[in-house]
């Protein structure tokens, strides 16, 4: 009797235990898988690749919004290096959404319209527990809640002449490492 | 000695994987097609979460969209609705032809894009995935109509190879009164079911 019943004490618990792992483990499982696939795609640590333009046929991840073009940036900042993101002005909506290893959108920058035509968005992005260097530096100074994550631009373009029009701003987007 | 471990060693491995089971369960990973992934407001079917996107995200929630929605933007820059029965709250089916209309979003952008039960864009060459703010134009009221054949006039969403689908509801920068209020202030776009069976 007893030991059915430290059975099935047991059991309630690894019931539990298991359930608040998986729970607990899932989005960053996805993270990883997502970012392995979009690295598979062409992605490239620090450095901004943009998608293709998203039809059935070269869709990579869930719900992809086939009137945004999307350009990606894994990062990595388990070395201690900070970031320095830039994106070219756009005439329409843009964003730069910045998330982390469990999917979490920790921030969010506009890009678009209010911007000069012609200038460059920049933003600071520093790992854990890095504070904002005390600089000079005119745009946003954001700590990453984790090491790894992704960094995505949003741009307006739901006809193909929109989307090419991203394509040669989309020249001057960077994400690389700030030196010194 | 060795009974009692091997049903403690049973027990463990039995409650583990159930217990894994069920959490994949209760987040829509495994099982049914749980448009539920979108459960914290319901704006007559459109369905959505204040916390999309946020750290705040209770586990579920997060789980359910890094699987049915990743990369989604938090509630101040874009908010997401979702939709899988038309107005008789039928399930939306590429077998059918319906009617979808609505009038202008208080956001900044807005699109309506169809996924099929995968939430992936469905494998068909048609181009006509989505309707957004630049195709509707100016138009206080409009219409389309979604089906798996194009239709001889008016704005389309092609069904074709969808299967029981959703259509997700996107605003971009949202005016403040939707995202605090928005089953008072959206504009909840209707799907009307107008035959099934039927090529147009």
């Amino acid at each position: 009797m007893i030991r059915w019943l430290a059975s099935f004490i047991v059991f309630v618990a690894a019931l539990f235990v298991g359930h608040q792992l998986v729970l607990d483990k899932t989005p960053g499982f996805i993270m990883k898988k997502a970012m392995t696939v979009m690295k598979e795609n062409g992605a490239q640590l620090h450095s901004f690749t943009l998608s293709a333009r998203t039809t059935p046929q070269s869709q990579t991840v869930v719900r992809p919004s086939p009137d945004l073009a999307y350009s990606i940036c894994p990062f990595d900042l388990s070395g201690g290096q900070s970031l320095l993101v830039q994106a070219g002005a756009y005439s329409n909506y843009g964003s730069v959404s910045f998330f982390d290893a469990r999917t979490n959108n920790f921030a969010t920058v506009r890009i678009g319209p209010e911007q000069t035509p012609g200038a460059r968005f920049g933003v600071k992005l520093h790992p854990p527990g890095k504070r904002a260097a005390d600089d000079n530096f005119a745009g946003p100074q954001i700590e990453a809640p984790s090491a790894k994550g992704l960094i995505l631009i949003r741009r307006l373009a739901p006809s193909q002449a929109a989307y090419d029009e991203v394509a040669k701003i989309a020249v001057g987007d960077s994400c690389g490492p700030i030196s010194g | 000695m060795l009974k009692p471990l091997v049903l403690l060693t049973i027990s463990t491995i039995a409650g583990l994987l159930l217990g894994g089971a069920s959490a994949l369960y209760m987040s829509g990973l495994i099982g049914p097609k749980s448009i539920d992934a979108f459960s914290d407001i319901d704006v007559e079917g459109w369905r959505s979460d204040r916390s999309i996107g946020s750290a705040s995200a209770d586990p579920y929630t997060r789980a359910r969209v890094s699987r049915h929605g990743l990369l989604a933007l938090a509630k101040e820059e874009a908010i997401y609705f979702t939709r899988a029965t038309d107005d008789a709250d039928a399930p939306l089916d590429d077998a059918c032809i319906y009617e979808l209309s609505g009038g202008q979003q208080d956001a900044f952008w807005w699109s309506i894009t169809l996924y099929d039960a995968d939430s992936r864009l469905p494998m068909n060459d048609d181009d006509a995935l989505s309707i957004d703010a630049t195709t509707i134009g100016e138009d206080a009221k409009w219409t389309a109509t979604i089906s798996p054949t194009q239709p001889e006039t008016g704005h389309w969403l092609s069904s074709r190879n969808a299967d029981l689908f959703d259509l997700t509801l996107r605003l971009y920068r949202p005016a403040d009164e939707v995202i605090l209020r928005p089953e008072e202030t959206l504009i909840a776009p209707s799907i009307r079911k107008l035959s099934c069976g039927e090529t147009s």
